[in-house]
């Protein structure tokens, strides 16, 4: 039970970090800082590999569904 | 055989007639995998303000509109307002003469939801009217309301007895 959802939360958490990323992003886009508007597309770009990693570990480890 | 010759057809399926396993269910893994598919949304989703931010830091920096006159300097009184547009015919701005030889201009699309702030000269500021946001006349800089951002200001300048919009300076906040 704990094991299993581990996965779970990681993803929960990397898309929680995606809002965040995201509304930063937005906020300095406005505030012209574009540097970092540029630094926090790349953390959201990032994101998504190691979500996809998190998620195909998962199943490779888990082997049972649900 | 003979039941599709049934009226009324004792069997109501038309709906549901396909047997899947599981077919509604959410589980764990079909969630994880929403997750992932949201992650690449966020991420497809943020290259257009990536592109539009590198696009601003490549060389459109204090870009160089042609000057533009805005009015005769005779034409404006002191604590008078003038409209124009700049740079484009649809950025709406606005021009204040505040002293004798001292003028303001500031793009005036509140920088809340874009109305047009108007200057109003008894209370020696600029006002929102859709949601009294307020700015401050010297800068720019929001003083009340929604609005959280300064109004870009214009750089002008008085030549030959009329006052030119020069280019659109960028604030820093």
């Amino acid at each position: 039970m704990k094991l299993k959802f581990i996965s779970v939360f990681i993803l929960a958490g990397i898309l929680m970090l995606n809002i965040v990323f995201t509304q930063k992003m937005v906020h300095q886009y406005f505030y012209e800082n574009y540097v970092n508007t540029l630094i926090f597309m790349g953390l959201n770009i990032v994101l998504f590999p190691i979500a996809l990693i998190v998620y195909k570990r998962d199943r490779k480890k888990g082997g049972e569904r649900a | 055989m003979d039941k599709n010759n049934q009226i009324p057809f004792d069997e109501d399926n038309y709906t549901h007639n396909i047997n899947r396993n599981n077919e509604r269910k959410l589980d764990r893994r079909g969630f994880m995998k929403t997750l992932v598919g949201a992650a690449g949304v966020f991420a497809v989703s943020s290259l257009p303000w990536g592109a539009v931010a590198a696009k601003e830091l490549l060389g459109l920096k204090n870009k160089e509109y042609p000057h533009q006159k805005i009015a005769d300097l005779d034409a404006v009184g002191i604590g008078e307002a003038v409209e124009f547009a700049f740079p484009g015919e649809h950025d709406s701005a606005l021009l204040i003469r505040l002293g004798e030889k001292k003028f303001v201009a500031y793009q005036n699309a509140c920088t809340h939801l874009r109305c047009p702030v108007f200057w109003v000269k008894d209370q020696n500021e600029m006002v929102c009217p859709c949601h009294h946001g307020k700015f401050d006349v010297e800068t720019g800089a929001p003083t009340a309301g929604p609005p959280r951002r300064p109004l870009p200001e214009i750089e002008v300048e008085v030549n030959d007895g009329a006052i030119f919009a020069v280019r659109v300076k960028r604030y820093e906040a």
